[in-house]
């Protein structure tokens, strides 16, 4: 077969329709030929479409649970890491080294215990987050919204999760920092009315920021969420430029 | 999907959330169990999620990879199940067609309307055979048996069926959020 034999088959390669043997010609083809590759992935968009055709459906909220509770136990399974032994006592070290070195070994190691101590109450800060973040996630018809910078904006981003009672938590990444006496607003938009304010929040100075708010009732259904730099107090309309909004998924 | 690889939870809802109408429609329509669909469509989600960080996103979009992935899922979940042992159950159709408000919302009839009306421009004896394909994972040759059609016939009919779907989608993937 030469190459434009292959290329006849990739549409119904697209949809796995190729007998056996013929599917295994074209495989190895394909391992040497970047063209007929490129096609292949452009056929597979239009038979993907074909899913559109069927009926949609919603499954049981019962599957959702399960996957992110199945996902939750892999990742502390990936996350035992086994504790490490020193592997020499520093005490030993005080003998040899005398006492100067034995003192600025103890500072040295005060200092590093603090800092540690500091890098793991943040650690263990935003741990307990991303936990309350996933336990809001996986309640039972709990929505997720993905938020995405605008021009001002452009690297960050959030998500946005809330339950049928409307208990929201956002959690947002890669903001710009705020100048003094200012502060991010969330917004709940339903329709053309006018938008509805949360509270404030401030990042921190990598523009990591948590909020927990609650969406007004009209909101929970259909809402666009935008964040706007306000005032630090906050404003009952917005004032200042949107930096994040969820995306109109469909 | 760099998200998920990255292990990010909250992505992999949001993937789910927005996906799984159109995924679990697909799956209810190849196995029309709804028992079936919603494990498979559980070990589908499972395996985005190991394997997100094999998706390249110079072969598609994460769309046409995770319809991929579910479809070929599906079909191997078919092709398991023998006819005596696939739960048929009573109402499973009418159950699927049971959208609820939300789902309605997150698939636009617009959108679904442009696939459809494309379908329904290809003569039947094109259309025929990529359905049987890609919702029951026929081969051409099963295709033919299946049809009393000889092979060749039913490899230029669903070339050309398939030629006139792309010319008929072409520009309007991202109207589909592919």
């Amino acid at each position: 077969m030469v190459h434009d034999d292959y290329k006849e088959m990739i549409p119904a390669r697209a949809l796995s329709a190729l007998d056996a043997a013929e599917e295994r010609a074209l495989n190895e083809h394909l391992d040497n030929c970047s063209e007929c590759r490129r096609e292949l992935a452009e056929w597979e968009t239009t038979a993907a479409a074909l899913a559109i055709a069927a009926d949609p459906a919603e499954p049981s909220p019962r599957v959702r649970e399960q996957i992110l509770n199945e996902i939750r136990n892999d990742r502390s399974a990936a996350q035992v890491v086994p504790f490490r032994s020193a592997s020499r006592n520093i005490w030993s070290s005080f003998g040899s080294l005398g006492a100067i070195a034995a003192v600025v070994v103890f500072v040295v190691l005060l200092i590093g215990l603090a800092v540690q101590w500091r890098q793991n109450r943040v650690v263990k800060d935003e741990l307990a987050r991303s936990q309350e973040f996933l336990q809001l996630v996986t309640t039972p018809g709990a929505k997720v919204m993905e938020l995405r910078g605008t021009d001002l904006g452009a690297d960050a981003t959030a998500k946005l999760a809330y339950d049928k009672a409307g208990h929201a938590m956002l959690m947002a990444d890669k903001l710009p920092t705020v100048p003094q006496g200012k502060a991010y607003q969330l917004w709940f938009i339903v329709g053309k009315n006018p938008p509805m304010p949360g509270k404030t929040f401030v990042p921190d100075k990598e523009g990591k920021g948590m909020l927990k708010d609650q969406v007004p009732a009209t909101a929970i259904d259909s809402a666009i969420f935008a964040i706007t730099m306000e005032p630090a107090q906050g404003v009952d309309a917005p004032t200042g430029p949107i930096y994040l909004r969820s995306s109109e998924i469909n | 999907m760099k998200a998920i690889a990255a292990k990010d939870e909250a992505a992999l809802a949001l993937l789910y959330d927005r996906y799984r109408v159109i995924l679990f429609g697909l799956l209810m329509r190849i196995l029309n169990s709804r028992e079936e669909a919603e494990d498979v469509l559980q070990e589908v989600f499972l395996q985005v999620w190991r394997k997100a960080g094999d998706f390249d996103e110079e072969r598609g979009r994460p769309f046409t990879w995770l319809v991929t992935l579910g479809r070929s899922r599906g079909i191997d979940r078919l092709r398991t199940l023998s006819a005596r042992e696939r739960v048929v159950e009573a109402g499973a159709r009418e159950a699927s067609e049971d959208v609820s408000d939300a789902a309605t919302d997150a698939f636009k009839s617009e959108q679904r309307g442009l696939i459809t009306n494309a379908l329904a421009q290809l003569p039947d004896d094109q259309k025929r055979p990529i359905m049987l394909a890609y919702f029951e994972g026929l081969s051409q040759s099963e295709i033919a048996t299946r049809l009393g059609a000889p092979l060749g016939t039913v490899k230029t009919r669903m070339r050309t069926g398939l030629m006139k779907l792309r010319e008929l989608l072409a520009g309007k993937a991202e109207s589909f959020g592919f």
